[in-house]
């Protein structure tokens, strides 16, 4: 008696494991049937393209996810981004077209950016907590202002004539590595004969991103900062009461999450030595999507960074697999939208189970 | 306490006139955008211009109608703009086979619309069992959906737009009910015999698509106010334990108004074929879903559920539809609409949230 009973409990448990845990085992089978099924899919080069061109994702979906643990949301972040570049990449060429060096130019173009572009946060936040507009209206308002404000500044042409160092940055390794010579050298690309092999190892770009993210991480996770994000989420009157300042906390989380959509602008437009309005539009969806895979929940006060940053491995594996495998990236919309859904389902299954 | 009393008189005669106000605000920023376009922009007043804006307003007229029903109870559809595409992929694809197998044109119409009207009332309905059923927040149920219609749409159309359909269909979706000429006279649905639509001095009125979604706009205005239906749905959006209690089936309920607006967004589909004559997916950059949501909050419903009218947020998409024709008008750079639209959905929740409504 007592050991079936503890036999149908070990079972729950091992299901609610799974359960809990489904995000990871879907990534580790999703990247098991595209090495098996794809050819050098499997390989140190692809593995790098996604921790390279999954930048802008990763970045806004840790926006998201803070946004999403106090209960509200960002819809505005992918403008954000579109925003970040336009304002980082004008600001260079200006700077470099009034006789300013080059590396100058960036720095301060870099400081501008990350400054004044987290004001578009600062003012969702003051409107969502002080006049109770709620987040989905002010955010969505908020991306057509970035939007309008983008397109005003490009006047209808990308930004062109970027310093050439703003390509070195954006796109350069931490580690070159001659095979033939055993030659390393750091962060600059050696000069070589044409044809000689180069391994270069770490992208420049995500270093920068994944620092910032674990800073984030760090916060969330070990400060009174997160603390206070997951007790709004949880019950904002309960918090409320508890003594935290929701207002403004509420003001920090979207200047947060509009500071790190510009740092994915700034990224952007080093990468692709341009600035776009509408970089991050194919990324906002996506972004939301990888939270809630990731085990967020949309009612508030649930959610991880690295349960979203897996979330983002899935999408991005997804999609560069079946690139890989020659299907069109039109199923990858079909599943991405099946994948949404059966996270939800097997997040209430777990919940429910639990209780 | 006679004092008291008194004050409460004196704030329901207040409120009586903010009553009138709340959740209408929209026909005021109408009137003063009217009022303002009229002395900035040239040919703003225009007969034609105005047949413009409602013309090019239909489709999100109707994906905010759709969209009125699902925010009045609380919820959200976010597939619309996707069930659109897709509707108007699917009809335009079985039009090219057909057409190309020479069947007779009133058929192959009647076929290809009823065929893709029931497959945007599938997705629509797929959501509703989503959210019925299994208790998915109505936002994770249509993003998943719309996810599914836009991969769909894309591999019908193989991301090119379906040409190749009878030329008639966009000759139908742009005619108007009457054309006028001085020496002429008038003529019902086509122009005049030798003349081309396109000629100057010839007096269009009413086009098509206003009778089109005229009719569409009855049909759910009678829904929403005078059945047992739209009763429920607001009260749904109101409380939702309540409506349990009262003996409201709640699960039907959900899937009946997620294939509503399902439906309607098909209809819209249905439309954009007519009008442009070649089906289109859609793409990310319009965003028919925010727009049409932004049209119903300016038209004052509440995304908390509860409160909204079908006819204030047809009033909702025409003021954004007027922004945009008033701004070109005045000379002001096109990007200033998405700045306009942004603000305008900001100042509609707040003058709600400070003349909250009362009854």
């Amino acid at each position: 008696m007592e050991n079936g009973l503890a036999k149908t409990g070990s079972g729950k448990s091992l299901l609610n494991a799974i359960g809990r845990n489904w995000a990871i085992i879907f990534l580790v089978l999703e990247v098991l049937f595209f090495s098996l099924v794809a050819k050098r899919f499997f390989s140190f080069p692809i593995f790098q393209i996604i921790l390279l061109y999954g930048v802008p994702l990763f970045l806004l979906a840790v926006a998201q996810t803070m946004v999403i643990i106090t209960g509200g949301i960002d819809l505005s972040i992918g403008f954000v981004l579109g925003l970040a570049s336009v304002v980082c990449s004008k600001t260079i060429v200006v700077l470099t077209g009034a006789g300013i060096s080059p590396e100058a130019a960036i720095a301060v173009g870099i400081v501008f950016t990350l400054v004044s572009c987290s004001i578009p946060g600062v003012i969702n936040g003051i409107f969502i907590s002080y006049f109770k507009v709620p987040p989905l209206i002010q955010t969505f308002a908020m991306f057509g202002i970035a939007h309008g404000v983008a397109e005003l500044i490009l006047g209808g042409v990308w930004v062109k004539n970027m310093p050439h160092l703003a390509n070195k940055i954006g796109n350069s390794y931490l580690l070159y590595f001659l095979p033939d010579t055993n030659h390393i050298s750091l962060l600059v690309k050696p000069v070589v004969e044409r044809g000689t092999e180069i391994v270069s190892l770490i992208p420049n770009v995500t270093i920068a991103a994944f620092v910032v993210i674990a800073f984030f991480n760090f916060k969330l996770n070990h400060t009174r900062f997160g603390r206070y994000t997951y007790a709004i989420g949880g019950n904002a009157a309960s918090a409320l009461r508890a003594g935290v300042k929701n207002n403004l906390h509420l003001i920090k989380v979207y200047t947060a999450s509009a500071f790190l959509s510009s740092v994915g602008g700034v990224l952007y437009s080093l990468m692709f030595v341009t600035g776009k309005g509408d970089a991050g539009t194919s990324f906002l969806l996506d972004a939301i999507v990888a939270v809630v895979i990731g085990g967020a929940s949309l009612m508030g006060g649930k959610g991880t960074i690295r349960g979203s940053m897996i979330g983002c491995f899935i999408l991005i594996v997804l999609e560069n697999g079946l690139r890989m495998l020659g299907v069109s990236t039109f199923d990858k919309y079909i599943a991405v939208g099946v994948i949404l859904v059966i996270a939800v389902l097997i997040d209430k299954a777990t919940v429910k189970e639990d209780t | 306490m006679a004092t008291h009393l008194m004050s409460l008189d004196q704030n329901t005669g207040k409120q009586k006139i903010a009553n009138i106000f709340t959740g209408n605000w929209v026909y005021i920023f109408m009137f003063l955008a009217i009022t303002v376009f009229s002395f900035t922009g040239r040919g703003f007043l225009n007969l034609g211009n105005i047949q413009n804006i409602i013309h090019l307003s239909t489709i999100l007229i109707i994906l905010a109608v759709a969209e009125t029903f699902v925010i009045v109870t609380g919820g959200i559809d976010l597939s619309v703009g996707m069930i659109l595409g897709l509707t108007s992929v699917t009809a335009a694809k079985i039009m090219q086979l057909m057409y190309a197998a020479q069947y007779p044109l009133p058929f192959l119409i009647g076929c290809a619309v009823l065929a893709s009207l029931v497959l945007s009332v599938a997705i629509g309905s797929l959501s509703g069992l989503l959210v019925a059923y299994y208790n998915l927040p109505p936002f994770i149920a249509t993003l998943g959906m719309w996810g599914v219609a836009n991969g769909l749409a894309l591999k019908i159309s193989d991301g090119y737009p379906i040409s190749f359909i009878p030329p008639q269909l966009a000759e139908i979706g742009n005619s108007f009910l009457l054309y006028h000429r001085p020496d002429k006279g008038l003529s019902f649905l086509f122009p005049p015999e030798g003349l081309s639509r396109q000629s100057a001095d010839l007096f269009k009125l009413i086009p098509i698509s206003c009778i089109y979604f005229g009719l569409i706009l009855v049909v759910t205005i009678y829904l929403f106010n005078m059945t047992r239906f739209g009763r429920h749905i607001v009260a749904m959006g109101g409380n939702v334990e309540a409506a349990k209690r009262a003996g409201i089936n709640l699960k039907n309920r959900y899937i009946k108004i997620y294939a509503l607006a399902g439906l309607l967004a098909g209809f819209a589909g249905v439309f954009d074929l007519f009008q442009v004559g070649v089906g289109n997916f859609t793409r990310f950059s319009a965003m028919y879903e925010l727009f049409a949501i932004a049209g119903v909050v300016i038209g004052g419903a509440s995304l908390m559920g509860g409160r909204g009218k079908v006819i204030n947020s047809v009033a909702g998409v025409l003021l954004i539809g007027m922004l945009e024709s008033g701004l070109l008008a005045s000379g002001v750079e096109p990007y200033f609409r998405f700045i306009a639209v942004g603000v305008l959905m900001i100042l509609a929740v707040i003058m709600d949230n400070i003349f909250p409504d009362r009854n």
